[in-house]
């Protein structure tokens, strides 16, 4: 078969111009995650892997009665949904709404999402802060650091503070929360499973998974707090959740 | 294998190690060509362009403000006018750029304060001035250039803020910003940078830059509205349609109309040390005539976007009752 020599050099810049830009020259295998995602199914209690509840100790489970029922009886506010704040993780990582993932700019993995326009920035081998740093100023975010593994990304963070819920039920989560984050294509989705760290509400590590479709050409939109946003009843357990709400039955 | 098969077999093989190396001398001539050509708004992981001080005590560098500002004679009649001493002036315009928009090359320029009621922003601390609120200043060309509408609504805001009032920017209050009102955020601005799309990002505010596309038909209206973008030369030039007009185009709450259309052009200068902005407006129903300013930003290093750009809405409430826009907020979550 012949193939026009101009073909191939077109094609192969054009290639060249879609590859992630930590990757071009640089001769070191990094997998290719960029693109835009949007989960099929929305959990508004953490998908915990392998079933089941997450394994709170006492101090957990006194922790999350206490936040359900005040969120329930409006004594407690989710102000990461009132006041558009964002959402920590693994909390954000539950998004009904799509996001972006950049492996862009250099030396950096950026994570640009439509809900509340929550950017994550994640610096590679970026160092984490001491614990005295990172307990003395916590944040909502954590403090990350990101590193290719193979065919995954992981990501590291500690340092979050105690305005955030792990989930919209209320799961709670002390200052000692640490997670992992191991995220990869398989195919057309990608997936994030997650490691939750608290050995002050725990009584083990446990982990939680999440997955996306990959969305060519979808644009993301403006997200005002306040605002109307996009159309998200499409995505599976949202009207189950819009529903139970309406009755009391969540969280 | 015949001598004759073996000669095709070294030919193919020398053919094809050509092409292979041709393919990649072409590769790497693609690959500076596209550096070369992009301008380098995105910095590398920790990296940033700061817009100003915004009450720190961070002196911004001298280059990140154009000479020709900083050593305007106008600029410095202005400045002593407004009561800052001579041997200020400098460091008077550098902290005053904070959250301003500068004007034009030549044209005209934005609303700017009263020079009766001189503003001064939280980092005039440091050439001995105290903090002042914003009265825009209605004896300009700038000022004459709104329509009797538009220039109602600025002097009642001038009103509120006289009587103490509203006193603070709607970006402070966590409202969205609209274009241009967003370039006078001091945070610091973000880019990311692909063929297809440039994101800009200070802050929660995140706005999408299409590249090498037509704006389409009948964009719905938004706060930052449609964007689409493309490359002249060394100069990164966006133009924006379809915004709502609940965003005011600066911090005196000049107000706009749905036709407002803004072409912002960015720039890399100094030796990338700085940033410079400039852009043009255009909005018949609210200006008489277009009307451009800048808004230079220098380079910050080790300073990657942290929690606390995102998080404007904690804890803010109007303490004092201080008459501040409320912060805004979700009526009922959707999910």
């Amino acid at each position: 078969m012949r193939v026009p020599v101009l073909a191939l050099v077109v094609i192969t810049s054009a290639a060249l111009a879609r590859m992630p830009a930590s990757a071009q020259g640089s001769g070191s295998a990094v997998p290719d995650l960029a693109g835009t995602y949007w989960a099929t199914v929305y959990y508004p209690t953490v998908p915990v892997v392998g079933g089941g509840a997450p394994p709170l100790n006492d101090a957990g489970k006194s922790a999350y009665e206490k936040n359900r029922s005040g969120l329930r009886d409006g004594s407690l506010q989710d102000p990461t949904r009132k006041y558009c704040l964002p959402d920590g993780i693994p909390r954000l990582l539950a998004t009904p709404y799509p996001f972006q993932l950049y492996q862009l700019p250099p030396g950096q993995v950026t994570f640009v999402h439509e809900l509340n326009n929550q950017v994550r920035v994640v610096g590679l081998n970026a160092p984490l802060p001491g614990y005295d740093k990172a307990s003395a100023d916590p944040t909502y975010a954590g403090y990350g650091t990101a590193r290719y593994e193979g065919d995954t990304l992981v990501v590291q963070a500690i340092g979050f503070n105690d305005q955030t819920f792990l989930d919209s039920s209320g799961l709670p989560h002390s200052d000692q929360l640490a997670t992992t984050e191991r995220i990869r294509r398989i195919g057309n989705q990608l997936e994030d499973v997650v490691t939750i760290h608290d050995p002050a509400y725990y009584t083990r590590d446990w982990q939680a998974r999440f997955a996306y479709e990959r969305r060519t050409g979808l644009r993301l939109q403006e997200y005002a707090c306040g605002d109307k946003h996009r159309d998200i009843s499409r995505v599976k357990g949202i009207s189950e959740v819009r529903a139970a709400r309406a009755q009391k039955r969540f969280p | 294998m015949s001598v004759s098969s073996q000669s095709k077999v070294q030919i193919a093989a020398a053919l094809t190690a050509a092409f292979c190396g041709a393919l990649l001398v072409l590769a790497s001539q693609h690959a500076a060509a596209q550096s070369a050509a992009i301008p380098p708004l995105m910095l590398p992981y920790g990296s940033g362009w700061s817009g100003g001080i915004g009450g720190r005590t961070l002196a911004p560098p001298e280059s990140y403000l154009p000479p020709d500002y900083l050593n305007s004679p106008e600029q410095l009649q202005a400045a002593i006018a407004r009561g800052v001493p001579a041997d200020k002036v400098k460091a008077y315009l550098q902290i005053r750029e904070s959250n301003q928009l500068l004007p034009p090359e030549s044209g005209i320029g934005p609303i700017t304060d009263d020079p009766a009621h001189p503003f001064f922003n939280n980092g005039m601390r440091e050439i001995g001035k105290p903090s002042t609120v914003r009265i825009a200043g209605l004896d300009s060309e700038a000022a004459r250039n709104l329509k009797p509408w538009a220039l109602e609504v600025v002097k009642k805001q001038n009103a509120l803020a006289l009587a103490g009032k509203n006193v603070e920017a709607r970006h402070a209050r966590c409202w969205e910003l609209g274009v241009p009102g967003i370039l006078e955020v001091p945070q610091p601005l973000y880019f990311i940078q692909t063929p297809d799309e440039v994101v800009m990002y200070n802050g929660w505010r995140v706005r999408h830059v299409y590249m090498n596309v037509p704006h389409s038909k009948n964009p719905p209206l938004t706060w930052y509205g449609e964007s689409v973008g493309r490359y002249e030369g060394d100069t990164l030039v966006v133009d924006t349609i379809g915004q709502n007009d609940k965003s005011a185009v600066d911090a005196y709450r000049t107000p706009h109309t749905t036709k407002i259309h803004v072409v912002e052009r960015y720039r890399v200068i100094n030796g990338g040390k700085g940033l410079d902005t400039s852009f043009t407006v255009d909005d018949p129903d609210a200006f008489y005539k277009p009307w451009g300013g800048r808004r230079p930003r220098f380079l910050l290093p080790n300073r990657p976007l942290n929690d606390m750009d995102q998080i404007c809405a904690a804890g803010n409430e109007d303490h004092f009752d201080l008459g501040l826009d409320p912060v805004p907020q979700e009526a009922t979550p959707d999910f």
